[in-house]
């Protein structure tokens, strides 16, 4: 049963003019229920090691995308790892012109692949404006 | 042009036989399997189910028998911390970790079958899942236990309990 009094991760409700996608609207105890996980990988399984490295790699990678795409993110970014492959799955706003999209792209991919010397593949996908599932 | 350049293709076929570089024969006798057992883990029981439907399907295809698919129950880690940086003791947090597991058993496999099923589908595994394998191989009994150590030994005593 949840206090009313918790602030963890959720926004509050206000006038009616606040935009918020689905992943802000709801809040964390919908995790497994209406939300997914925003970074998949085995540290936090039973009986597997390594979910400190994970969360560190994971913060890094958050902070450098959206240091490289500024005013672009539309959602947060999702993580996955297969193996030793690294997948960034983002959505971006259509405000750049492409030729330098590809370019912040390939940039990203050399820099993070040598910087964590592992495969690390960019899928972006545009979108015209931030998709708004309610207002609050 | 089409029709000269299919027929050039396949003489060669009638003076040599086209061998595939990745196949590979040895006249070795292959290691057979009596089970190989997969453990599969993951925190989305949505995600292990269509796992364990790809994976069943697969075996299906390359004709190996499966002997029973298992789900044992989910184990849940659970901590609770405190809830601000300073003081209030009363006021935790708490936190739970759930992993699925989904169990699949095959049967009678033999080496290169069991490489070949477990590249597969270790390929095709999905992010934030692990499995791990345990084999179970069939071994000839070894010479020296096949008889008993009381039928080889010489007939001597006889002759002595009888003098």
């Amino acid at each position: 049963p949840l206090s009313p009094q918790t602030r963890a991760a959720r926004v509050r409700v206000g006038k009616g003019d606040k935009p918020v996608t689905y992943e802000q609207a709801h809040p964390p105890h919908y995790i497994a229920h209406r939300k997914g996980w925003l970074s998949l990988h085995t540290g936090n399984l039973h009986g597997e090691a390594g979910a400190a490295e994970r969360a560190v790699e994971d913060s890094f990678l958050r902070r450098f995308m959206f240091g490289t795409f500024p005013g672009l993110l539309v959602d947060e970014v999702v993580l996955k790892r297969r193996g030793n492959l690294l997948v960034v799955c983002a959505l971006l706003a259509r405000a750049l012109p492409p030729n330098k999209i590809y370019f912040l792209v390939g940039y990203a991919e050399t820099l993070l692949s040598h910087f964590y010397k592992c495969p690390v593949r960019l899928e972006l996908q545009t979108v015209p404006a931030r998709v708004v599932y309610k207002y609050l | 042009n089409l029709m000269g350049a299919r027929l050039a293709g396949s003489h060669v076929d009638t003076q040599e036989p086209k061998t595939n570089p990745l196949v590979s024969i040895s006249d070795e006798p292959e290691t057979l399997y009596k089970r190989l057992s997969l453990l599969v883990k993951g925190h989305d029981k949505a995600v292990l189910d269509s796992y364990e439907y790809f994976a069943v399907l697969a075996a299906k295809e390359l004709g190996i028998s499966v002997e029973k698919v298992d789900k044992p129950p989910k184990t849940i880690e659970r901590f609770t911390l405190l809830k601000s940086v300073h003081i209030y003791k009363k006021h935790r947090v708490q936190y739970e970790m759930r992993t699925h597991y989904v169990c699949l058993e095959l049967k009678y496999l033999t080496s290169s079958t069991a490489a070949v099923y477990l590249e597969y589908v270790q390929r095709n595994l999905p992010e934030g899942v692990a499995m791990e394998v345990k084999k179970t191989k069939i071994e000839r009994i070894p010479e020296h236990i096949k008889k008993p150590v009381w039928d080889t030994l010489p007939q001597v005593e006889e002759a002595e309990v009888k003098s």
